[in-house]
């Protein structure tokens, strides 16, 4: 064997080795079963699904904006910790909602959670206002059982939390008891999340049955004058607080000239912001932060907005700064 | 016993070719250069396992920066300056040495030559950049632990079928202007880094690129400012690759045909 070849067959190795790892680690490693940023996990989703959303709360915890922000933590947070020893932006990890359909919204929480103290808290202080039930093996609870909006929770695991409306609780349920595979049935959705950017803060998919219900027409100024928005086929949306708070939509539109046309009623709505920027300069910076582009038949928005832009555009900001402009009194 | 007179048949002349030209590339002054360009993200993998991933914050995954590393270092800047380097002195070396007379007065046909020197080149820079791509995969991905590899290794096949596309299309490219020009090093310089910059153009003139299709092909979407920010484009996967496809083909016939035609004049 010359030496070209020995270095040709021992790169063949390592590239041989490289790919028997990784094909072991694909089908040992159950996070396989995850469709673009939803992990395994998520998968117990409900099949009928319009739309999916999820948030990274880690990412989102530990992103710069979070932490100046700290109006943006709720007061509810303090009192759930006193309560029940959840502090949700320690204990989460991620937290995906589904929806749409009639009686099927969900939130699943994925984390860490002391379950047992949990179950007890649900048990003895909602008494009178919750039963429970056996679903498959797991312990389904509802509140409010029979009334009208009626809701249940459930643990799937030591790691995941089901709220929603009971019939969407007892569907999750089912498909964890099932091996998880709800939402995989759902092509249009699962379709829509691989096109999510991976790694993204937040992220949201919706198919054409939930952007139905969009408005046809917004108004235009006076004379009862409307102008028609192209449907809508599906929706993609994700984005990262960090470095900046950065946006990315993608619509699919019916065809190039809708796409084109939704474009355009966009950049007419950047527009119009722009022109607002002669009384307020951070409105036009903001309309310069967000860009429109058409591929084919899909719209792309992007917007990239700095932290102090975000700031000087706050209600907070407004009223600090509102004395400096009022004028002195006599 | 075989009639001299005639050229040995199209396969057997390019293995010839192949087994000689790759004598001399793996074991070259540019292989080793190529090496240490290609091997670069391993040395960064293992600092960053065995150094930086404590410091580092926890948001940045391993696997951000193994997209970072094929997305931007591979296929937009090494792989296509690996590809002008090499291909571009498939016969261009030859003419300077004075040598190309050697090998077109052998009972070679002509597009055999080019061929099994074609297939030299993209097994060198396979043989340097595939081991290296799939080792700091692992060293990155794996950094924080075992957890979730297995969802990222679609990525790593995919990365890997997209790293061959951009040596072969690139190298098809260069190939080309290694037949065609005398000096073929300074124009590959301008397309790599004037034209292609054309890519991040809003509109359709980024399909007039090849990393245009090369980066839709990656799945990988680093965050990016600026023209690439505000109007990167990712073309369709499968109009990507049909693209690359015909597009090499067509710069490769183009190359046959130049190269069995021309004649090439020796300086004394």
């Amino acid at each position: 064997m010359t030496r070209s070849r020995r270095v040709v067959f021992v790169s063949m190795v390592v590239v041989a080795i490289g790919v028997t790892a990784a094909l072991s680690a694909l089908f040992l490693d159950p996070a396989r079963a995850a469709v673009g940023p939803l992990p395994a996990e998520g998968l117990v989703l409900p099949a009928d699904a319009r739309f999916v959303m999820g948030v990274d709360v880690k990412r989102l915890t530990s992103s710069t904006l979070y932490k100046q922000q700290r109006s943006m933590r709720p007061d509810s947070f303090r009192d759930l910790e006193a309560k029940t020893g959840v502090n949700p932006e320690r204990d989460v990890d991620t937290l995906l909602v589904a929806g749409g359909s009639k009686d099927q919204g969900l939130a699943l929480f994925v984390g860490t959670f002391d379950r047992p103290r949990l179950a007890r808290i649900i048990e003895t202080e909602k008494k009178g206002q919750v039963t429970w039930k056996d679903v498959q093996g797991t312990t389904v609870y509802l509140f409010r059982e029979g009334e009208k909006g009626a809701g249940a929770a459930a643990f799937l695991d030591d790691r995941r939390v089901v709220v929603g409306s009971a019939a969407a609780v007892e569907a999750a349920v089912a498909a964890n008891a099932q091996g998880g595979a709800g939402l995989k049935g759902n092509a249009a959705i699962t379709g829509l999340l691989e096109r999510v950017k991976p790694g993204s803060t937040f992220w949201m998919v919706g198919d054409q049955t939930l952007l139905a219900n969009l408005p046809k027409s917004v108004p235009m100024g006076g004379n009862d004058s409307t102008m028609t928005l192209p449907a809508l086929r599906s929706l993609v949306v994700s984005g990262d607080l960090d470095p900046v708070v950065s946006v990315a939509i993608t619509g699919d539109a019916a065809d190039e000239p809708g796409a084109r046309n939704l474009a355009d009623v966009v950049r007419g709505l950047v527009a119009i912001l722009s022109m607002q920027g002669n009384q307020k300069p951070e409105l036009k910076q903001l309309a310069s932060a967000v860009s429109v582009t058409t591929e084919a038949s899909r719209v792309q928005v992007n917007a990239r907005i700095p932290y102090e832009l975000i700031e000087a555009l706050s209600p907070q900001r407004a009223a600090t700064t509102q004395p400096l402009t009022t004028p002195p009194t006599k | 016993m075989r009639d001299a007179s005639r050229p040995l048949p199209f396969l057997a002349g390019a293995r010839g070719v192949f087994d000689l030209t790759l004598e001399g590339m793996v074991w070259s002054r540019r292989s080793f250069m190529m090496a240490v360009l290609l091997g670069l993200p391993v040395v960064f993998g293992l600092i960053y396992r065995f150094a930086l991933v404590a410091r580092v914050p926890a948001k940045l995954t391993g696997f951000d920066l193994y997209g970072v590393i094929v997305a931007v270092y591979y296929v937009r800047n090494v792989l296509p300056l690996a590809a002008l380097f090499y291909a571009t002195s498939l016969i261009a070396d030859e003419v300077d040495g004075k040598t190309l007379t050697y090998l077109l007065t052998r009972p070679l046909r002509r597009e055999s030559i080019l061929a099994g020197k074609f297939a030299a080149y993209v097994v060198t820079t396979l043989v340097l950049t595939l081991p290296a791509t799939v080792i700091t995969f692992f060293l990155l991905v794996t950094a924080r632990g075992f957890a979730g590899t297995g969802a990222a290794v679609p990525d790593l096949f995919r990365d890997l079928g997209a790293i061959t596309l951009t040596l072969v299309s690139y190298g098809a490219l260069f190939t080309l202007l290694g037949v065609l020009l005398r000096r073929p090093v300074i124009p590959g310089l301008l397309f790599l880094f004037v034209w292609e910059l054309v890519a991040n153009l809003p509109g359709y003139l980024p399909r007039f690129t090849l990393t245009a299709w090369l980066r839709s092909v990656v799945r990988h979407r680093p965050a990016q400012e600026g023209l690439s920010d505000l109007f990167g484009q990712v073309l369709p996967l499968g109009e990507s690759l049909a693209v690359l496809a015909i597009v090499t083909a067509g710069l490769l016939a183009l190359s046959f045909w130049i190269f069995a035609r021309r004649e090439y004049v020796m300086e004394q």
